[in-house]
């Protein structure tokens, strides 16, 4: 009786607190409204005027990786980092960034949601699975185990051998249902429009074989429509898959999403190829679709660079940034790489690909944009070679980390000195809010940088002789042409581009800016050639047998400075085309240099106190740089329009 | 004591749990009794599983598929409930970590939810007024030069010239910034070009030249506007945000406080 009293008390409590709870928690739904009425509050400038800064690939302590590594800090701690607050980092050691950025796309993978973190968290006589055991007991015993066993679950994803447990959608949707809505909650709580914009994303991990062909996907939209659907997973998927998919997401909601493409670099050559996956060649329908897809794509980042390779750009004395140890093979190095797949990794080779393709079809699958993003997976968005808190959290600051032989599963090839602290994308947008961002990044109008927040402009058009650069030559340039991302159609006479780069203002002088053209030559091969079109100090600096002299280098190596006493501040010109045929189809791409400065093996040799390795020092100094989407020309019948 | 004030009482939060947890017991009958060897899987826990697919899907799960869903379910329970049974939740040291965490989630959970008010995130803002100000407003005119001593002859002129716009070097800096927040100007000009500006007087005097990461500046400050507190209602986002980290730090450390004085504990040398 007494049992039955007490049950009926706390049946009533139950009540009560779920009542109280209703009204007082936290409602997405009314979050997401406000963060939309602030969204229409924004000004929006006529043309853009200010740069916007971001990372669209960081990773926090929801992807099954970042988590095994020993990442314990999550969205929240990802957000407030990135918008300029103090946090402490995993290891304990505070972090700040010395410049906010303007916005962010969390990126967790969405194979495993969350699923390291429930295989921490699960009791462990309840895994059955052996190797789950194994792995749920190594990241238990230490963060050096546990990153053994993350590299051991990179590799078992990467051979299609993962236990079922952890490819299994459906089994864990629920979970991913509650932590992905979690998500978006958080999102919306932290969006500033006008200020700081977190955007819904996640990274779709399709890896056959381990070559690497990973994309992030992002979306438009607010809570009220990215609720409506859920990370879609792809290890073992096909690339079509993921375009139906968000092919579904816009029709079902009305809402934009796109994807970008990165690490092409390990990818084997699978990231570009000439045909189709399934091996048939290309058709114009695939290639409209690809490039309606994936309008950007991941230029650099933290492992490695894609923009230019050496053996497909030997006239290039500055193709090869950042290709050093990513050129071995694949993802989990479980396959090597011969000569005959950088062509269908590296992104210039994929431009000149995307126009033979063209010629051949009709539609360019490969018409892109280019940015940079970090991939950091310590939910720390840091690109500052001064400031860089590595890969994962087995690499924030510390003294072995440089050196380290940093392989996932294997012993051999990468080290620590060859990961970059790399990149953020460059947006030029109208002002600071999800659409204006993602507007942008469908028109192409951004540009990578490896770290450094160069501002560059970039417009393509027939008749710029006005232009002198006084003050209102940006307005003048989007009324007489189109700015980077954009098409011209040839109308018989040479293309001309006016190009501006201002330094990093807290960063290095400017070596030179290059105009990087690819076309198709008469005979249907594809060419390249790279333009240097304005360099500091050109009376002093003239070419020697075609070649600007180099601007010198004033690294100390031992304290790890250098001084701008070298370089300019800022470079602009006009540059017309001289070798412009008539009829032939043509893109043109920005790459902006620094003078060389150090990288952060280097401040971390002289912050430790210990010696690089003759090769590791040779790397320690580099010429960072920025990329800018390209501008295209040709003729009026086979212009496409990207958005 | 008020109702705000109990609801914030993490004793208050462990007696409204511990009777959640006994009432739906009493109520249930202990579904994971280990004795109990009775499964029925629900309509509604069936289309619970349903509703997960078709989230990921976009489409319904056919008969075949909702069926593989129910079984990895079921084996799941099946395995749980003799997992209890044998007692291994006991002596586990990740159940003993699970647990506590659960613990500290009970003591946070509603702060993780509930609504600050207004009354509350006043006084965090009066409490906190330095993480909400917002940056000071500079109006200003500025020439550039990439040499110092250009920099320094300018100087020696400006005081006399009306046309003042025309003499510095052309770069893509504004000359004229009007009511710029610290924020734009680093942005812009660079750290220790803002670190030289924040200490001049703003006296529309030209001085110079301070140096920034693109060379020289001749600088006149014409007004300088300190950053206020905006009213809650502007910035209550970020308030509750922000209130809410440090509460839910608070209370954790609270709630094991209060537990951990009922204790009498002996650490042995």
């Amino acid at each position: 009786m007494i049992k039955k009293i007490l049950g009926v008390i706390a049946l009533l409590a139950v009540v009560a607190v779920g009542i109280w709870w209703l009204l007082l928690r936290e409602d997405p739904v009314a979050n997401a409204q406000k963060a939309a009425s602030a969204e229409a509050a924004v000004v929006l400038t006529r043309y853009p005027q200010e740069v916007l800064w971001g990372d669209t690939h960081l990773h926090t302590d929801n992807s099954i990786d970042a988590f095994g590594f020993g990442t314990r800090l999550g969205p929240e701690a990802a957000l407030k980092f990135a918008r300029g607050d103090e946090v402490k980092a995993t290891m304990g050691m505070k972090a700040q960034l010395a410049h906010p950025l303007d916005f962010l796309v969390i990126a967790d993978h969405s194979d495993g949601l969350g699923a390291t973190r429930r295989l921490y968290d699960a009791p462990r006589m309840l895994i059955q699975d052996p190797t789950l055991r194994k792995w749920h007991d190594m990241m238990h015993e230490s963060p050096e185990q546990s990153q053994l066993a993350i590299a051991e679950l990179i590799t078992a994803a990467a051979a299609g051998t993962l236990p079922a447990a952890l490819r299994d959608p459906e089994a864990s949707a629920e979970n991913t249902r509650n932590i992905w809505n979690a998500h978006l909650a958080t999102l919306d709580k932290y969006y500033e429009p006008g200020k700081f914009t977190p955007i819904a994303g996640y990274e779709w991990t399709l890896m056959p074989d381990g070559n690497n062909l990973h994309r992030v996907v992002m979306y438009r939209d607010g809570y009220e429509r990215t609720s409506k659907t859920l990370p879609f997973p792809g290890i073992d998927g096909k690339l079509d898959a993921l375009f139906d998919y968000m092919d579904a997401y816009e029709e079902s909601t009305g809402g934009r999403v796109l994807a970008i493409p990165h690490n092409s670099n390990l990818s084997n050559g699978l990231m570009f190829e000439m045909t189709q996956a399934d091996g048939g060649p290309m058709t114009a329908e695939s290639a409209r679709r690809r490039a309606l897809r994936e309008p950007v794509i991941e230029a650099t980042q933290i492992k490695g660079d894609s923009e230019s390779h050496p053996f497909l750009s030997p006239n290039d004395e500055f193709a090869g940034f950042g290709d050093v140890g990513w050129e071995l093979g694949n993802l989990p190095l479980s396959a090597g790489k011969d000569n005959s797949m950088f062509a269908g990794e590296y992104l210039r080779e994929a431009l000149k690909r995307g126009l033979s393709i063209e010629q051949q079809t009709g539609a360019n699958p490969y018409k892109f944009g280019m940015i940079g993003s970090t991939d950091s997976h310590t939910s720390l968005a840091t690109a500052d070679e001064e400031n860089f808190f590595g890969k994962h959290t087995g690499n924030e600051p510390r003294e072995g980390r440089a050196l380290e032989s940093q392989n996932l599963g294997t012993r051999l090839g990468r080290f620590g000195w060859h990961y970059l602290a790399s990149g953020y994308a460059a947006v030029w947008a109208r002002g600071n809010t999800r659409a204006e961002i993602f507007d942008a990044m469908m028109r192409r109008e951004v540009y990578a940088t490896t770290g450094p927040r160069m501002t560059v402009r970039f417009f393509g058009g027939f008749d710029f002789a006005g232009i002198d650069f006084a003050s209102d030559w940006v307005e003048s340039a989007y009324a007489g042409g189109v700015p980077m991302g954009g098409e011209l159609t040839d109308s018989g006479s040479a293309p001309q581009f006016i190009v501006s780069a201002l330094k990093d203002p807290d960063g290095a002088h400017l070596d030179r800016v290059q105009i990087v053209k690819g076309w198709v030559d008469a005979s249907g091969a594809t060419r390249e050639k790279v333009f240097d079109v304005v360099w500091s100090d050109e009376d002093k600096r003239r070419a020697i047998g075609g070649k600007i002299p180099g601007v010198g280098d004033t690294v100390d190596r031992l304290t790890a400075t250098y001084t701008n006493d070298i370089g300019a501040a800022e470079l602009r010109t006009v540059w017309i085309d001289p070798e412009y045929r008539e009829g032939q189809s043509a893109f043109y791409y920005v790459r902006v240099l620094q003078i060389p400065t150090p990288r952060w093996p280097l401040y971390d040799a002289v912050k430790f106190g210990f010696d690089l390795t003759e090769e590791a020092l040779k790397g320690s100094v580099a010429q960072e740089r920025a990329y800018t989407s390209p501008i295209w020309i040709g003729p009026a019948a086979k212009a496409t329009t990207g958005a | 004591m008020t109702f705000k004030n109990w609801a914030r009482e993490p004793l208050v939060h462990f007696l409204i749990a511990g009777a959640i947890l006994f009432a739906f017991f009493a109520w249930k009958g202990e579904p994971a009794d280990p004795t109990s060897r009775e499964i029925t899987v629900t309509r509604e826990d069936q289309a619970r599983l349903a509703l997960g697919w078709e989230q990921t899907m976009s489409r319904s799960p056919t008969d075949a598929e909702l069926d593989s869903l129910i079984q990895t379910w079921l084996r799941e329970e099946v395995l749980y409930r003799e997992a209890l049974r044998l007692g291994l939740d006991r002596d586990d040291a990740v159940v003993r970590k699970r647990l506590a965490n659960k613990m500290d989630f009970l003591a946070t959970s509603i702060a993780e939810t509930a609504k600050p008010s207004d009354t509350t995130l006043e006084t965090w803002l009066a409490d906190n007024p330095q993480r909400f100000a917002p940056d000071t407003d500079y109006s200003f005119d500025q020439l550039y030069f990439s040499e110092k001593d250009a920099a320094e002859a300018a100087l020696s002129q400006l005081p006399e010239m009306t046309e003042w716009q025309g003499m510095g070097e052309v770069i893509s800096l504004p000359t004229t910034s009007k009511m710029s927040g610290s924020g734009e100007i680093e942005r812009r000009f660079g750290v220790i070009f803002l670190e030289r500006l924040m200490a001049l007087q703003p006296d529309g005097e030209w001085v110079g030249p301070i140096p920034s990461g693109f060379g020289w500046h001749v600088v006149r400050l014409r007004q300088r506007n300190a950053g206020e507190v905006p009213p809650l209602a502007d910035i209550r986002e970020r308030a509750e945000n922000d209130w809410r980290a440090q509460t839910l730090e608070t209370r954790r450390e609270d709630a094991y406080q209060l537990l951990r004085d009922a204790y009498q504990v002996t650490i042995e040398e």
